[in-house]
């Protein structure tokens, strides 16, 4: 009892015992309260008509990273056939972010987005409604796609450092949602590229597009590869996949003009 | 998903920092701020201890509003439920009664001194976690930690020595 230590690692020791026997009631589920008053609280924004007249809205800069993310990847990922055990997607400032429990279902290889036609980078760039932006870290593409009659322009390099890596591009409007993603919030995180906001996310997940009219396009399901960054220009949303570490995404990201 | 994945610790540590019954509101209502101010989350930062964070403070302000907090004491499963003890029931009531002496003991802490013990012992969080889910400096966590254990030492020995003698 004079040991300072002792008594110390005694209570110390006691308290987590306590700690474990400590009965706490079972919770409730609270994932339908919570998309319930997310989504409230959107649909009455866009009944506010100074917002839709586009008034700046003051988002935090990592919203507005979430927008463009919304805008551009959307994240999303629930291939048709996981569905069913997906048990919540969230819609977070137009991104539906959602986490499936249980193993991810394998890759698919011919997963495609609606429309793909190849193109020229000139042609393409005629195609589409939003700048399409070339990293000069990765030079030429060696394959342009434009998908879903210009809403989504891809950029495709074969052969990198990185392996196969994809930069997919589009406009990145507040309300659209362009790919549908299941990510674990623990695989994210946010990153600045060119003094703006991105996300980073790390390792597989499964990613899903998006049509027009909302609904998912199944044969794009698929499971990324290597790891992705999401970023965003006023006009453009960018989404860059490959094998590579976060250093080397961001000055790929960077180098985009 | 997200929501499903820290619903129970969540929600365990709003019960324990004192939002009693009302650890469900707290739990909803904090997701829905940890939603809306996905800005304030830092590159790097995990997902645990800031929704905790934003747990510590709507219990805090739940627990301020009304003035009190849900007392834990009576939580504790009672001796006789028990069975899995080595030592006999005679043992097991004894460590049954010190617990919920030691329970009572936490539960009259000032509040700081009570959190940092939550935060520290029941919800097994590190100086680092605890000192990023109260917003307070690592040196406060360490300090009330001791503060805190010294009282328990003071008000816990005596009770011990004076249940034999009283009893």
């Amino acid at each position: 009892m004079s040991d300072r230590a002792g008594w110390q690692d005694a209570v110390e020791s006691e308290l987590r015992a306590v700690g474990r026997e400590l009965a706490v009631p079972p919770p409730s589920d609270p994932t339908e309260a919570v998309r319930q008053r997310l989504e409230g609280r959107a649909a009455r924004r866009r009944h506010l008509p100074v917002l839709r007249t586009g008034a700046p809205r003051r988002r935090p800069g990592w919203q507005a990273a979430l927008a463009v993310v919304a805008a551009l990847l959307a994240v999303l990922i629930a291939t048709p056939q996981s569905r069913a055990v997906i048990t919540h997607v969230l819609r977070f400032a137009g991104i539906e972010l959602g986490q499936q429990p249980g193993p991810a279902p394998s890759p698919r290889s011919s997963a495609s987005l609606p429309g793909e036609r190849r193109l020229s980078l000139e042609q393409a760039r005629r195609q589409v409604s939003f700048p399409i932006l070339v990293p000069a870290a990765l030079g030429l593409p060696g394959e342009v796609v434009v998908s879903d009659d210009g809403r989504v322009a891809s950029l495709v390099y074969r052969r990198t450092p990185y392996g196969l890596v994809r930069l997919d591009e589009f406009a990145g409007h507040l309300d659209q949602v362009y790919f549908r993603k299941i990510v674990d919030f623990d695989d994210m995180t946010q990153v600045e590229v060119n003094g703006t906001r991105g996300l980073w996310i790390k390792g597989p997940h499964e990613l899903v597009y998006i049509t027009r009219d909302g609904s998912s396009a199944v044969a794009s399901a698929r499971l990324t590869t290597g790891n992705t960054l999401i970023w965003g220009t006023t006009r453009v949303a960018l989404r860059l996949e490959g094998n590579f570490g976060q250093a080397a995404a961001l000055t790929i990201a960077s180098s985009a003009r | 998903m997200l929501v499903a994945r820290y619903t129970l610790p969540a929600h365990r540590a709003a019960f324990l920092l004192g939002a009693g019954e009302e650890a469900d509101d707290v739990v909803q209502e904090a997701f829905v701020k940890a939603f809306r101010h996905l800005s304030r989350f830092r590159a790097g930062e995990s997902f645990g201890p800031w929704l905790l964070r934003i747990v510590a403070n709507e219990t805090r302000n739940l627990t301020r509003s009304r003035r009190r907090r849900a007392a834990l004491a009576q939580r504790l499963p009672s001796a006789e439920s028990g069975g899995t003890a080595t030592g006999g029931p005679v043992d097991e009531v004894l460590a049954s009664e010190r617990r919920a002496q030691l329970m009572a003991a936490v539960n009259g802490l000032p509040d700081r001194e009570r959190q940092v013990l939550v935060c520290r012992y029941f919800l097994e969080l590190s100086e680092a976690e605890t000192a990023r889910v109260l917003q307070w400096p690592v040196g406060s966590v360490k300090s009330r930690t001791s503060r805190a254990l010294n009282r328990l030492r003071g008000l816990l020995l005596p009770a011990a020595q004076h249940r034999v003698t009283n009893e």
